[in-house]
């Protein structure tokens, strides 16, 4: 059973928004699946190193590249990493405050001891890579030494394509980033470089091997924006397998839908970001691509405000239809820069006003045509009735109308004919 | 001269229009003020508000709406329901009109919550009275065919609302939501007036004369009254409940969902079919309010002691027949508890009683959630709310056993296919003087 926290008195959770937080949890769990590489303990040799780190933030990211032998057929995550007690290795998201350096990086360690004021940060993507001919791109077919042996496989990646992790990062840290590759054959066959976009790095990496996977971890500290970007590792074997790390500054939500309001109305447009803290926040109206500053200089129209660090709001008063348009609000981090957008339509009253008129006048007619039938119908009634039917039709007419007066006539007819 | 009478109910004719015009009358009070909750998160992102204080505008609304019942079945006592449903359906166009331009949160409560809220209650009782006027031997077949206006006007409403949302924001869907509730006023020039048997000589001379507090006096009344406020109590929870219920017996959103969609289902079927049913005449009416209001307490107890599903994807059957039990007998429940009234007041006095009985469930209505809620705060689950109220129905039905009728006479039953009482057959003392001859005497009918 869900344990439901949060559900106080008669308010009824909208169910739309349980179904989407149950179904972001359903697909976080099976990404998290993928980045079980390998369950590592933490060595105490490591424990050490850490202290050194003790006032940071640890992000080791780790890529599982494999291209299997076709007996081994690791095509599931956990398969693979059943087939590999990995004793020194970066390990699940989970452990982020638990570097798990690779032992023999004493070249490594001086390096980071420039930036030990930074965190470190660790994060782990697995991937696996689908042994196949290239006939048998996509389906689930394998060839072992000539013989089709059919499985029923799950595909995690499909071969070839570039297994990618987005990595959101707000502050200066050190980064670890660990590729895992399983090759189908010789291990030291295999060629193994790291580039930044097209860039080739030359170091900061380091390469090892254990049992018959092949790990490389890529090291660097991210202090500015030109650092940011996708951070990728190969690895040559008969293919080139690839992994990809994106490093983004965190999203910001502004709106999706357009936010409608009237002229001289007043509106407030919020942007906000998950766990973010930005240095500073700042507002820019947009016509077309220009961007165009707000809050510059600073007058009654615009106030900016915002009561959490992670949330900004723009109050915008006395609107006219010129205020129509898109805002963007930008967070400015220590590394880089993040935009969401929120779109305002202003709109004049008359336009829903025009509506209701004529709803309104519809209304009117509809009571007019109403009443109108049940007098004709009752006149209709009165020629061809004899007396009877008169004072039947008299009495309904003074039924319909309102006042006491009338009804003493009824009541005196009435009594008279009780008697 | 042979004198002109008043003849009975017609029983079909201008009344299926008349019960057109309740259908319209449920959609565009109760039908309105569920959809309403659409636009809540857009009142609270502009006004600043939490969604508690926003819920508020409904609560309230629906609160005046139920307690200033008799005040409308007492404005159309003395002036007929016509006038009094157009009046209404006016005012509550302008509560939508003047909430349309609010510049706090206040003055949503005071224009949806109050205003409309009062013009609601001005409509619902005499629209819904004039249609028991209107039937005898279909009474609660038409009756029940109005009480499923709200459900439909939710499926239309609610679609309609969140595109008007879209294009217009709030401020606009409000005014245009003030343009739709005017269709009150054509609905109630549709409700002609009826000139019955039953009806009393004089008008009534005072005020609280005209709330009708005078029918208080008989038994019978006291006792539905009696029963109808413990049934008040447990009849809205699932309303609010029953999908936090299912959601906590382990059900996933979608299985909630369904849950929901069994009891309403049930609800609108039964309406209908029990309409149809009693107006096939082989069961007195109080018996057969007895009878579903027992089911339904017994439904409420079976959806309270559901076990815990294991598994998050199923079907949730039990949960769903439970719900689905309840759905049919409050379905059931809803025309009975109208249409009983001609038997016990009289033809004469039912859009007083209709105002009574409201205001009644309304005070039912506004118990049963919070204690619902804190009961569920308190014990961790909502096994002791679905059984409290359950116990609140079950107690009610026990009540109206007091009802005349309701527990099987010694006498043999009247022939099927003869009108249903509604001269205040059933009430103690002859309260209306019968002018015509060839009336049925006022007699007392209870167990031998």
């Amino acid at each position: 059973m869900r344990a439901l926290q949060g559900l106080r008195g008669p308010r009824a959770p909208s169910l739309p928004l349980l179904l989407l937080c149950f179904l972001a949890a359903v697909r976080r769990s099976l990404e998290d699946g993928l980045s079980t590489a390998a369950p590592f303990t933490s060595l105490p040799v490591q424990e050490e190193m850490m202290t050194e780190y003790s006032n940071l933030s640890l992000e080791s990211h780790n890529l599982s590249v494999t291209a299997a032998p076709i007996t081994s057929l690791p095509v599931k995550e956990e398969m693979m990493t059943k087939a590999a007690p990995i004793t020194s290795l970066p390990v699940q998201e989970e452990m982020r405050t638990k570097a798990v350096p690779i032992i023999s990086l004493p070249v490594q360690e001086e390096m980071t001891t420039k930036y030990s004021n930074l965190s470190l940060e660790s994060h782990s993507i697995s991937m696996t890579a689908m042994p196949m001919k290239e006939n048998n791109k996509g389906n689930q077919i394998c060839v072992d030494r000539g013989i089709m042996l059919q499985r029923n496989v799950t595909l995690v990646e499909r071969p070839n394509m570039p297994v990618e992790k987005n990595i959101t990062l707000e502050r200066p840290s050190n980064v670890e980033l660990t590729c895992q590759f399983t090759p189908s054959g010789n291990l030291n066959s295999v060629n193994v470089t790291w580039k930044k976009g097209d860039k080739l790095l030359e170091d900061n990496y380091l390469v090892n091997t254990t049992g018959s996977i092949l790990y490389t971890q890529y090291r660097v500290a991210i202090i500015n924006s030109k650092q940011m970007g996708s951070y990728s590792c190969f690895f040559g074997e008969k293919k080139q397998q690839r992994g990809t790390f994106n490093l983004k500054v965190p999203e910001i939500n502004g709106k999706n839908k357009p936010l409608i309001t009237y002229v001289g109305d007043t509106v407030v447009l919020i942007c906000k970001c998950q766990d973010c803290l930005p240095l500073n926040w700042t507002w820019y109206s947009g016509n077309g691509s220009v961007q165009v500053p707000i809050g510059i200089p600073v007058n009654d129209k615009y106030v900016i405000s915002g009561k959490h660090a992670n949330e900004t709001k723009l109050k915008i008063t006395q609107l006219s239809e010129d205020d129509q348009g898109t805002y963007w609000c930008h967070a400015i981090f220590e590394l880089g820069e993040s935009e969401g957008h929120v779109e305002l339509v202003v709109l004049s009253y008359l336009v829903p006003l025009k509506a209701f008129c004529a709803i309104a006048a519809e209304v009117v007619l509809l009571v007019a045509i109403i009443l109108l039938f049940e007098m004709y119908t009752q006149k209709k009634k009165k020629p061809s009735d004899d007396g009877k039917e008169i004072e039947q039709g008299e009495q309904l007419k003074l039924d319909d109308s309102n006042g006491i007066e009338n009804s003493g006539p009824r009541h005196r007819k009435n009594e008279s004919v009780g008697q | 001269m042979t004198t002109p009478k008043p003849t009975g109910p017609p029983d079909g004719g201008w009344g299926w229009v008349v019960a057109a015009a309740g259908f319209a009358v449920n959609g565009l009070s109760y039908g309105v003020l569920r959809s309403l909750g659409l636009a809540f998160p857009d009142f609270a992102e502009y006004f600043d508000r939490n969604a508690q204080e926003t819920a508020w505008v409904s609560a309230l609304a629906l609160a005046v709406q139920q307690a200033a019942s008799p005040v409308g079945s007492a404005l159309s006592t003395r002036w007929g329901a016509r006038p009094v449903v157009m009046v209404g359906g006016i005012l509550t166009s302008l509560g939508f009109v003047f909430s349309a331009f609010a510049h706090s949160l206040l003055h949503l409560y005071l224009g949806l919550g109050v205003l409309a809220g009062s013009g609601w209650a001005l409509v619902f009782a005499p629209a819904l009275g004039t249609v028991s006027r209107y039937f005898s031997r279909r009474r609660v077949l038409a009756v029940g065919l109005a009480l499923t206006g709200n459900g439909a006007s939710s499926l239309l409403l609610a679609p309609a609302l969140q595109l008007l949302l879209d294009n217009f924001g709030w401020r606009g869907s409000l005014l245009l939501l003030g343009a739709v509730t005017l269709h009150l006023t054509p609905c109630g020039a549709l409700l002609r007036p009826l000139a019955l048997p039953g009806d009393p000589l004089a008008l009534p001379r005072s005020p609280l004369a005209a709330l009708g507090l005078g029918l208080f006096r008989h038994r019978a009344f006291l006792v539905l009254t009696l029963g109808t406020a413990l049934v008040g109590v447990g009849y809205f929870i699932p309303y609010v409940h029953l999908a936090p219920h299912a959601l906590d017996r382990g059900l996933g959103g979608y299985g909630a969902v369904l849950v929901v969609a069994a009891a309403a289902v049930g609800d609108i079927g039964a309406r209908l079919l029990c309409g149809w049913l009693a107006d096939q005449g082989w069961v007195p009416l109080p018996r057969l309010l007895t009878v579903f209001g027992a089911l339904t307490g017994l439904g409420l107890l079976a959806v309270g002691l559901v076990p815990v599903v294991g598994n998050e994807d199923s079907w949730g059957g039990p949960l769903l027949a439970a719900a689905g039990v309840y759905g049919l007998s409050a379905g059931s429940y809803a025309p009975l508890i109208f249409c009983v009234l001609p038997e016990l007041v009289g033809i004469g006095n039912v859009v007083q009683a209709t105002g009574l009985v409201m205001m009644l469930l309304s005070l039912g209505g506004l118990l049963g959630p919070p204690l619902s809620g804190f009961l569920r705060d308190e014990t961790g689950d909502f096994t002791a709310s679905f059984l409290t109220c359950g116990s609140f129905v079950l107690s009610g039905s026990f009540v109206y056993l007091g009802l005349p009728k309701a527990l099987p006479s010694c006498r043999p039953a009247s022939r099927p296919g003869t009108p249903p009482p509604e001269m205040g057959e059933l009430l103690p003392v002859p309260q209306i003087a019968l002018l015509s001859p060839g009336d049925p005497h006022s007699t007392l009918d209870t167990t031998c």
